[in-house]
């Protein structure tokens, strides 16, 4: 059996990589991909460690996660929508109309 | 600590009743809905706004009726017991109950003022739906006892909000709020997810008693048939996963309560949004964080036990860090705004920080425990109102076309006499004078710092209180010493603002005398924590 740090290893591998890419992307499109990668690399602990401690909660866990990440691309791409309406263009950086 | 108490001792009700505030929010977002699918076409605002109000104040009359009945308190006290639904994953105690008030209250201003506010607009029953609904996941989210109820109803808040600031969707400015509203929620929720799942992973259980228990003893638990016991083998806690899980469930909070380091959002989602929604979002959307960060604070991580054991975090040291952090950020970045609703959106930011002395100003656990969270529960209180309050005001001023900066805003107190007042009430009592509660509850928070010697805290909260004294003062000044430089610009009073905002005013005059029972409520309600 794969030892359990393995998968915290890879699922801290998949958040980090998804972290990269929020900072460093500019499409609003390539951001939401990198926000389902974080939001699996906790599905990844979660399973994994629902096997290692016997019980199904983590699974279940998994199982919301999924819907409500389902649920947040479908909000984030009407707003996608709405910025592309509006500003023509689906990069993040160039609405910059309040600034502090 | 949670008891499995026999549910409401009324004898002939089920135990999932006592969420009846919760449930009269969610069926009236069905009805509004419903209203919408049999006349999709309906500009019949009176109709939807009315739906609106009466369900809010259906929801507030219930927690009310609940907090004064005893619900949450052990029948061993003269209470009725605190029912426990859903296998432990919620629990509707006298914390709960204190900050469904708060909603509910919040709610029932926000969509009378929203009555006059999007009249001309289209969508309406979708909008007071979407508010209603994200009222229901604040509401459930108070009601809370588990990290998965926790999440799930933190998407519920967060997913209606993200709509609600776009609302205005040809409005450049309502589009850039939403998007960073929206940018910014991603990853706070990921992070927040992604620490769910370390605790888990250190602790085998997301239920926040069972957690603690995890914690106490230092072996892994698992939840068999609603009880806790050790898992098989007894395998030890990992104290670093645990910790970093702890930093990064402090991150989910912070978002949702607009504190550093995730505040970036809340001056524009707050200045882009329709005002009446920045009301919301900055009074109930951050009491509702408040209410995870303190049910989870206090009861899944016990401070004694986590740095006993060789310290996997110490989470009172991060809030004190994070509140001074946020208290100056918000005050001076406030001092230094051009427009009103700007600065008020900034304030806000500041406010949080005040709230969090509540979990900074933590020393040990029983009294001393009870008392600083229960002046950031009374803060919040406050501050439902004078906030709503204030922002409802600028909801009035957008209506009128008045200008956003602070000069635009100058004779306004000759035109509109009556909303000029409340506003300087609400105003002076996010300042901290006496005209309001937020006298009070600030210096009842100053009394939690001094109650366990936090004289970094004390200082901060002094210092930017006195420095918000003269950012607020310039919205005073302007509406009644300067001298009007145009023609008339009130040419209506719009009824539904009107009344939200003198009876969002006359709470927060109200609270004056009736600090003493806030106070002691919110006191009861942390000491049965």
């Amino acid at each position: 059996m794969i030892p359990v740090e393995s998968y915290l290893l890879l699922s801290a591998a998949v958040f980090c990589i998804g972290l990269f890419g929020i900072l460093t992307r500019k499409n609003a499109l390539i951001f939401l991909m990198s926000v389902e990668l974080m939001l699996n690399a906790a599905n990844i602990n979660f399973v994994a460690f629902s096997l290692q401690h016997g019980n199904l909660t983590g699974q279940v866990f998994t199982l919301f996660t999924m819907a409500l990440a389902a649920a947040e691309v479908a909000v984030g791409i009407g707003i996608v929508l709405v910025l592309y309406r509006n500003f023509s263009d689906v990069d993040v950086t160039i609405p910059t109309t309040m600034r502090w | 600590m949670v008891t499995q108490v026999a549910p409401l001792q009324m004898a002939a009700l089920p135990g999932w009743t006592a969420l009846a505030p919760v449930l009269a929010l969610a069926v009236t977002a069905l009805v509004l809905l419903l209203v919408d699918s049999i006349d999709p076409d309906t500009t019949d605002t009176s109709l939807l706004a009315g739906i609106s109000v009466v369900g809010s104040l259906v929801s507030l009359a219930l927690a009310v009726w609940f907090v004064v009945g005893g619900t949450g308190i052990p029948t061993g006290q003269g209470g009725q017991g605190t029912p426990v639904l859903f296998n432990g994953q919620l629990v509707v105690d006298q914390l709960a109950l204190f900050f469904m008030v708060i909603v509910g209250s919040v709610t029932a201003l926000v969509t009378l003022a929203s009555y006059d506010y999007v009249r001309e607009h289209s969508y309406q029953a979708e909008y007071y739906s979407l508010v209603l609904l994200a009222a229901t996941g604040m509401s459930l989210l108070s009601a809370t006892n588990s990290l998965a109820s926790a999440f799930v109803a933190l998407e519920l808040v967060s997913l209606p909000s993200y709509a609600l600031v776009a609302f205005l969707k040809k409005n450049k400015g309502s589009v850039e709020a939403a998007l960073k509203y929206f940018l910014i929620g991603a990853v706070s929720s990921a992070v927040f997810a992604y620490g769910i799942s370390l605790v888990y992973a250190a602790t085998g259980v997301l239920r926040f008693d069972a957690v603690a228990t995890a914690i106490e003893s230092g072996v892994l638990q698992t939840v068999v048939d609603g009880s806790v016991q050790a898992q098989a083998g007894e395998p030890a806690v990992t104290m670093s996963i645990l910790g970093v899980g702890i930093l990064m469930v402090i991150g989910g909070v912070a978002f949702k309560t607009a504190a550093v380091p995730f505040h970036f959002w809340a001056p524009e989602a707050y200045e882009g949004a329709p005002a009446p929604i920045s009301g919301f979002l900055s009074s109930a959307s951050k009491a509702a964080g408040f209410v995870l960060a303190f049910r989870v604070f206090a009861t899944a991580f016990p401070i004694q036990a986590l740095i006993a054991d060789g310290g996997a975090l110490n989470w009172v040291v991060a809030f004190q860090i994070l509140a001074i952090a946020t208290m100056f950020i918000g005050n001076f970045a406030a001092a230094t705004q051009e427009t009103v609703k700007r600065m008020l959106a900034y304030s806000s930011v500041g406010h949080a920080g005040y709230v969090l002395i509540g979990l900074a100003a933590l020393s040990s656990s029983g009294e001393g425990l009870a008392f600083s969270l229960s002046a950031g529960m009374a803060h919040l209180l406050v501050y439902g109102f004078m906030n709503t309050g204030a922002f409802l005001f600028i909801a009035l001023a957008e209506y009128w076309g008045v200008g956003r900066r602070f000069e635009d805003y100058n004779g306004l107190g000759r035109e509109a006499p009556l909303a000029c007042a409340a506003m300087t009430i609400f105003l002076f009592s996010l300042a901290g004078l006496p005209i309001g509660g937020g006298f009070f509850s600030k210096f009842y928070l100053f009394s939690a710092t001094m109650n366990v010697g936090a004289w970094s805290l004390a200082a901060a909260l002094v210092i930017n209180s006195a420095l918000s004294l003269f950012y607020y003062s310039r919205v005073v000044k302007a509406m009644w010493i300067e001298e009007p430089d145009g023609e008339d610009r009130v040419e209506s009073y719009p009824t539904g603002l009107y009344t939200a905002v003198v009876a969002a005013a006359v709470a927060t005059v109200l609270l004056v005398p009736g600090f003493d029972y806030v106070s002691s409520v919110a006191f009861r309600a942390a000491t049965l924590l």
